[in-house]
């Protein structure tokens, strides 16, 4: 294996293609046992859907592996679930309703499905009244196959393998920002993010503190009623009163300002970084996970492109000093990749930093892409699907 | 029996203003147990005039209280825009000086390190939640007023405060987490949020009574 000195003399090539090829051969065995039920299906459609998402997510694996860069192609991955999820969602729905909106009526009811968002706000009042605040159903039922326990068991072993990369790998809102952010080549607001990135990323856990603690008072999922900004692309309610409309109001603007306007000027995950609570609930499994990124002092001249290539602000300058990144960091590897003194690196707790760093990064990603494979492709293999039946040859 | 048998509600009610405002004290069980009991000395003075008042307009008209009650829409929608504003002046710790500073140097990190230490907090705080109408609180009050004499109306509702306020003590536990800055700065952070959250709510209520009878 090369070894990855500075990324000015880096070679195009980190590992032959042979090598490659057989590093990405098991990603690639998951990958068709993943989707062999899909090719029962009798729909051609589905088989196509299927058929793409493999090659898509061992294509990707095998480019990581041959070129040792990780976020460029997870990005990819990433920005094609935010884009796709939406359009099987919406697509879902229009066809089961006609709409994208949903009566209050139908909502309490729990004609709804469970969104992981909410999981840090039901604890609360599950925990004092034995009572799930989100209007759905805790076990499988006919008309809602995606049960509450289902949802929370999938999330929480995800987590337990992932840590906060959830946030990278497996959240489906968060590739349209980051797809947003990557259009601009020059970053904006870059000094006021510099100077108040301390504050700015406390305001996600003010927020999660906020939810919480109203979501047990009032006996509401506050943040899907209230804060979500993705309900102006999945589902939200109709819009019947005053209170409805402002709540439409709250969402289009989260909306525009969080995830389309402030990543497309700051080339941040503004969503993201500084303001779901569901992320900063998420970072706190950063800590029982095994995987993270440290910084080697003994290579690391403080230049800070690491801390300017990450779309979170998860480093600071007393952070690399220490040779750590801090709890919201979620392990999307920009850091890694724009450091040109193969200072930042993929860390397996434990082991002494940086004495095989690219060992770490192999077990991370073959954990982790098995999960997102898992997870993400068959959002993205019905996103596929969904848009081969809008295509005019049908 | 009423007071402990709805306490984890009280707790959840309550629970938004307490731990913003706990949290935003220096660490330390003794300086989180004096802010607790003044908090909940202002909560039984509250319920204490609730008491009173519920007691009074019971036995003056007492077919006419269902009707009186229709009157508890302004009172909560008052209440909670003075709960916001409450907040925002001491949880959040906002005063026209501190802006100034944060203004001009920029540098808002400082709202998390100064310690903020002021009894009148407590008491407002306390006593705007103790006269908040939440649900286990209105039942207590519709008994309240059915009671013969204003004495035992007096003391069912101390008893009640007195039911309720077991389920305060586990916030005292907030008096052992480390204080950072980044602590405090959240716990400010989510003053000021809970201080929009009532305010909408209370203007919301305030307007669709002005609007709707
Ligand atoms: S880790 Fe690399 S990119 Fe970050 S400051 Fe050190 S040398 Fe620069
Ligand atoms: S610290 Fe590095 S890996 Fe973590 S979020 Fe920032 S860029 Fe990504």
């Amino acid at each position: 294996m090369a070894s990855r000195s500075s990324a000015l003399a880096r070679p195009p090539a980190f590992r032959g293609v042979g090598r490659s090829i057989l590093l990405t051969l098991p990603m690639a065995l998951w990958s068709l046992l993943m989707f062999t039920p899909s090719f029962q299906h009798a729909s051609g459609d589905h088989y196509i859907g299927a058929a793409a998402v493999i090659l898509f997510m061992t294509g990707l694996f095998f480019l990581m592996m041959r070129t040792g860069e990780t976020y460029r192609w997870r990005r990819i991955f990433f920005v094609a679930l935010g884009f796709l999820f939406p359009v099987g969602f919406i697509a879902a729905l229009v066809a089961e309703r006609g709409t994208m909106s949903i009566p209050i009526s139908r909502m309490v009811s729990g004609d709804t499905p469970f969104c992981f968002m909410v999981t840090p706000s039901i604890i609360l009042p599950a925990a004092f009244a034995r009572t799930v605040i989100f209007p759905g159903s805790i076990l499988p039922t006919a008309s809602n196959p995606h049960s509450i326990a289902i949802m929370i068991g999938l999330w929480f072993a995800l987590t337990l393998v992932m840590g906060k990369a959830w946030c990278s790998y497996a959240c489906f809102f968060g590739g349209i920002e980051e797809g947003f952010a990557a259009l601009p080549k020059r970053r904006r607001l870059h000094r006021f993010i510099t100077r108040f990135g301390a504050q700015l990323r406390l305001i996600p856990w003010a927020i999660l503190v906020f939810v919480v603690l109203v979501s047990a008072a009032i006996f509401e999922p506050v943040y899907c009623m209230w804060l979500c900004p993705f309900k102006a692309v999945t589902e939200f309610p109709a819009v019947r009163n005053v209170e409805t409309a402002i709540q439409m109001v709250v969402f289009i603007a989260l909306f525009v300002g969080l995830v389309v306007v402030l990543p497309y000027l700051t080339k941040k995950r503004t969503q993201c970084g500084f303001f779901c609570p569901f992320g900063a609930f998420q970072s706190l499994f950063n800590k029982i996970n095994l995987f993270e990124i440290r910084i080697n002092r003994e290579k690391c001249v403080d230049c800070g492109l690491c801390q300017t290539s990450c779309p979170t602000v998860a480093l600071s300058k007393d952070s690399i000093r220490e040779g750590k990144t801090l709890l919201n960091c979620m392990k999307c590897g920009a850091c890694v990749d724009a450091c040109k003194k193969d200072a930042a690196v993929w860390h397996l707790k434990g082991t002494p930093v940086a004495a095989k760093p690219e060992r770490a990064r192999l077990l991370f990603l073959y954990g982790t892409w098995a999960l997102a494979t898992m997870f993400g492709g068959s959002v993205l293999a019905n996103g596929v699907h969904t848009l081969i039946g809008f295509l005019p040859l049908k | 029996m009423l007071g402990l048998a709805t306490g984890p509600v009280c707790l959840a009610t309550c629970g938004p203003v307490v731990v913003p405002w706990m949290l935003v004290q220096p660490q330390g069980l003794r300086g989180h147990s004096r802010q607790l009991f003044l908090f909940l000395a202002a909560r039984l003075a509250g319920y204490l005039v609730f008491a009173c008042a519920v007691w009074l307009v019971g036995s003056a008209i007492p077919h006419a209280l269902p009707q009186a009650w229709t009157g508890r829409s302004w009172l909560m929608g008052a209440v909670q825009v003075l709960l916001a504003g409450a907040l925002v002046v001491y949880a959040a710790g906002w005063s026209h000086r501190r802006c100034v500073v944060a203004k001009t140097t920029g540098n808002l990190v400082q709202i998390g390190e100064a310690p903020v230490v002021k009894r009148s907090g407590a008491l407002a705080l306390g006593f705007l939640t103790g006269i908040n109408l939440c649900p286990p609180f209105l039942v207590a009050g519709v008994r309240a007023a059915q009671l013969a004499h204003l004495s035992a109306a007096l003391w069912f509702f101390f008893c009640f405060f007195a039911g309720t306020a077991v389920w305060f003590f586990p916030f005292l536990s907030l008096g052992f987490l480390k204080r950072t800055p980044a602590i405090v700065t959240v716990a400010r952070m989510v003053a000021v949020l809970l201080a929009c959250w009532y305010g909408f709510s209370g203007i919301s209520i305030l307007i669709e009574r002005t609007f709707h009878g």
